[in-house]
């Protein structure tokens, strides 16, 4: 998945009013440049940390509001794939599994009742269903396995067309016949036998990754006798009349009815409690009575209005500003979480001076990483990137933890002229500088961190004696029209990151490095990495159950990457939040630091 | 003069025809975000890519896109619906309305108030203390970037974040008809942001108006057939060289019924210009098309009025 990446994007997208806006509240007081004094993975002395933040004896009762600058994109499980979009529906819907807010490695069990049970062919899955869920007004009744397997089955619907069923789901038996359909009809490779089983029968042995992605929302019940009229929209509808099963569910009217109720697009959202949701059932203490979320303001203000104000949090990323005067001013209130994702630097591994392994280490080599996270606010909210498997996933310290492999390239993160003309030379250029006569095609993001990232990129090259054509776009159109479209042959995207789906390497590195995955559109191994051996290794990593097992193979592939220099990193992510001084607010982990609702109470 | 309002109005239609087409135009050919692209997330392979270009109809030629667009427009009035939410772009449009006009025509009244006054004390008193003072303090609002100006404001006279806690501050905005006495106090800040630069340059625009208006013969001959100053001021003076103004007034009020982006921003009100702004950072074409055809239709029926309005203002101008 992509939560801090599109987090990231849009911020990027309204660099134009965002940095302006920045400029001026930097005028009215906070001191610029980046914050220091942190160290480590974590949050530094007196920051919150999801990590740690108490999980129960919050105070029960009242109305949170949240300011956020970004609107929701999908608020249908079935489509829902963005940080922001997260926030509101692990409030509302319960996937069979899900993570506790300090953890992305560790899944319980929620509306399953226990562990997935793998086959020894890990072949078949077999979930049981807690008894006891009821769907929320004006469906009422209680939850059956037949409401999981509507749900999974709509996700190869092309109405509905979830973005990772094809990822996931697509070893299912008959997965591909209705990805083909796109009808939204049954999967033979899903069997309920009673009301409380479900059973996933694969034609591969991919049971763990499977088992892995049942905490995703697309697990989430869905009633057909009440979604399908909706999702036989094109597209789906069901957005739109939503029905819940976790303990809020959206306002809305005696039909179910949420937009224009309890959504209104691009203003606001009001999350209830569910009237049929019970406690017994759920880990989620779910504190708060409402939760009212109003969308569309300025950051830098928003920023403000929740330090200095109450009962309120900021639920996408605060300006870089904020998160200074947060610091500085009101730490107590300033929540860093770890694991936020990846910033690394594509290059054309396929074609070009990067199709040499030589060449791409003399870039790591030369590149001063620390000036380019200082762009992006500095230690407190980036640490050097030194490989690929990021903070609390699964393999990370196996892979080299924050340190990195100790090879020549990753040991200097000022970046280092000798060791780089070093390897220019390896790579045929005896000067140490390249003499050839390519020009390369270097597209980059517009907006803050992005453009002053790409600009050390560009004149890192240039220090190398490359010739460059470099281009700032829109990083939407950077990702869709360049860096995601192989044939445009683009040879460095400055701008590109990732973070996983869920707690599990492989959704690290699999669709962005695994040369199987590289598509004419939509490419996300936007190096075009493909190299023999390591998808081997990753066809053979991929069918691992367990979490001891994988974390180790997966981190073995992520060091190989760094072997082959097949992108160079250069920025670990760690997401800020912030909220009012009389919030409890309780971070999740696996959504990138994202307040959650059913574990923040008010003080 | 009918004859001439209904040509004019004629016009106007066929340049809204126009605005449509050249939105779709630019918005196809120039290298934006494809909708689909982003509407399934970064993480989405090319099938569920074309997925959802199928199911948003992007799928089809430019021309019959462009067709339906048309078609819906003109024979329906639907402006379609959101990529994203799935509403309906008209009462999207609708729903934001209300909040867009109360901010400009709040803030046009006060610009005008106060501009206009300025304008023509600092021309009948020309290179005086006042003059030179006014003309400085209008050259520090134009200066100003409003965003900028928005925040200081927030910063130093908001109730909630405020230095001197006096107005209601961001996020602070009620509808009219749901509490008027909040709606006007919600609106005071943004609308003196809003019409500071205004003032600023509607002052210098009148000072420059009636500089030279006030040098024309027929002025000379009003004062030689012993006028009262007043009266050739207001009466001879100024209601010509308004007229100018009243053509950069129009122009000004419909672009801002289109949106005023930093200022809805920053003072947290939905309107037009944060639906807009939204829309383009998704590339949610439908609603961009809405609100940019609103904001052509309020400049081209501002235009038409102002024109009307001339004629009453300017005895030399007659249409004919």
């Amino acid at each position: 998945m992509f939560d801090s990446i599109s987090r990231s994007a849009s911020l990027a997208l309204v660099g134009g009013v965002g940095a302006a806006l920045t400029l001026g509240l930097s005028a009215c007081g906070s001191s610029g440049g980046s914050v220091s004094g942190s160290s480590g993975t974590g949050a530094p002395a007196g920051v919150l940390t999801p990590v740690n933040e108490s999980l129960t004896g919050g105070a029960r009762g009242g109305t949170l509001t949240v300011l956020n600058h970004q609107d929701f994109e999908h608020l249908d499980p079935g489509q829902a794939y963005s940080s922001v979009d997260y926030e509101a529906v692990y409030a509302t819907q319960r996937p069979l599994y899900s993570y506790e807010p300090n953890t992305f490695a560790a899944p319980i069990p929620d509306l399953a009742s226990a562990p997935p049970e793998i086959s020894s062919d890990h072949k078949t899955v077999t979930v049981h269903i807690r008894s006891g869920v009821h769907f929320s007004p004006p469906v009422n009744r209680e939850v059956t396995s037949a409401d999981v397997a509507y749900a999974i089955e709509r996700g190869a619907n092309a109405n509905v067309a979830n973005p990772y069923f094809a990822t996931y789901f697509a070893s299912l038996q008959g997965a591909q016949q209705a990805l083909k359909t796109g009808n939204g009809g049954a999967i033979p490779g899903i069997v309920t036998p009673d009301p409380h089983t479900i059973v996933f029968h694969l034609e591969e042995p991919k049971g763990q990754i499977l088992a892995s992605a049942l905490v995703l929302p697309l697990s989430a019940p869905v009633p057909a006798e009440f979604a399908r009229k909706y999702d036989a929209h094109k597209p789906t509808e069901y957005g739109n009349y939503l029905v819940a099963t976790g303990p809020y569910m959206f306002k809305s009217n005696g039909e179910g009815k949420v937009l224009g109720i309890g959504y209104e697009p691009g203003k606001s959202a009001t999350l209830v409690r569910n009237p049929n949701w019970r406690a017994a059932t759920d880990h989620r203490p779910a504190y708060l009575n409402q939760v009212d979320i109003r969308i569309g303001a300025d950051p830098n203000v928003i920023g403000r209005q929740v330090l200095e104000g109450s009962h309120l949090v900021q639920n996408d990323t605060p300006a870089q500003a904020i998160v200074q005067l947060a610091y500085e001013q009101h730490r107590s209130q300033l929540e860093i979480s770890p694991g936020a994702g990846t910033n690394y630097i594509a290059v054309n591994n396929h074609k070009g001076p990067f199709a040499n392994v030589n060449t791409r280490k003399a870039f790591w080599a030369a590149l001063n990483r620390v000036a380019m996270n200082k762009a992006r606010g500095g230690e407190l909210v980036t640490n050097v990137m030194t490989h690929f498997i990021y903070p609390e996933i699964p393999g990370f310290e196996q892979a080299g933890g924050l340190k990195g492999p100790r090879v020549d390239y990753n040991e200097h993160p000022q970046g280092d002229a000798q060791i780089a003309e070093k390897y220019m030379r390896l790579a045929g250029y005896p000067s140490g500088k390249y003499t050839g006569g390519a020009t390369l095609q270097v597209v980059g993001a517009t907006g803050s961190p992005e453009a002053p990232d790409a600009e050390i990129v560009n004149q890192t090259l240039k220090n190398l004696g490359f010739k460059t054509k470099f281009s700032l776009v829109d990083k939407s159109v950077m990702y869709s029209k360049f860096c995601g479209t192989p044939a445009e042959e683009i040879d460095v995207c400055p701008n590109v990151g990732w973070a996983a789906d869920f707690g599990d390497p492989q959704g690290v590195l699999d669709v962005t490095f695994n040369g199987k995955h590289i598509e004419p559109t939509g490419n996300n191994n936007w190096g075009q990495v493909n190299d023999p051996t390591i998808n081997r290794k990753m066809e053979a990593a991929e069918l691992l159950v367990g979490s001891q097992a994988r974390a180790a193979a997966w981190a073995a592939i992520d060091r190989e990457l760094v072997a082959q220099a097949a992108a160079i990193p250069f920025a670990f992510d760690k997401e800020p939040n912030i909220e009012a001084h009389d919030v409890a607010g309780v971070g999740d982990v696996w959504n990138i630091g994202s307040w959650d609702y059913s574990y923040t109470s008010l003080k | 003069m009918t004859g001439y309002v209904v040509r004019r109005v004629l016009w106007g239609v066929l340049l809204l025809i126009l605005v449509s087409a050249l939105t779709f135009v630019l918005f196809r050919i120039l290298p934006t975000a494809d909708p689909a692209r982003l509407r399934a997330g970064p993480n989405a392979g090319p099938r569920v890519i074309a997925e959802i270009r199928a199911n948003l109809g992007l799928n089809k030629p430019l021309l019959t896109q462009f067709w339906l667009y048309m078609k819906g427009l003109f024979l329906h009035f639907d402006l379609g619906y959101s990529y994203y939410s799935g509403a309906s772009v008209k009462s999207l449009v609708f729903d934001r309305l209300p909040a867009t006009l109360s901010l400009t025509i709040g803030s046009a009244i006060i610009w005008m108030a106060i501009g206009l006054p300025i304008g023509i004390l600092s021309a009948l008193r020309r290179r005086s203390r006042t003059d030179r003072g006014a003309m400085g303090a209008a050259l520090l609002f134009i200066s100003a970037p409003e965003y900028w100006l928005g925040l200081i404001v927030l910063y130093l006279f908001a109730a909630d974040i405020g230095q001197i806690k006096v107005f209601p501050g961001a996020g602070s905005y009620t509808g009219l008809t749901a509490d008027p006495q909040k709606w006007v106090t919600s609106l005071i800040l943004p609308w003196l942001v809003l019409a500071a630069g205004f003032a600023a340059v509607y002052a210098r625009l009148m000072r420059g108006s009636l500089i030279e208006t006030m040098g024309e013969d027929y002025i000379r001959t009003a004062r030689a057939k012993g006028l009262p100053e007043r009266r050739v001021v207001l009466h001879h003076g100024v209601r010509a060289a308004i007229t100018p103004i009243l053509t950069i007034f129009a122009l000004d009020v419909g672009v801002l019924l289109g949106g005023a982006v930093l200022i809805e921003t920053v003072f947290d009100i939905p309107g037009i210009g944060r639906l807009n702004y939204a829309a383009i950072t998704h590339a949610d074409f439908p609603i961009i098309q809405g609100t940019v055809l609103l904001a052509a239709l309020f400049i081209v029926v501002a235009n038409i009025l102002v024109d009307i309005a001339y004629a009453y203002l300017d005895p030399r101008v007659r249409y004919s």
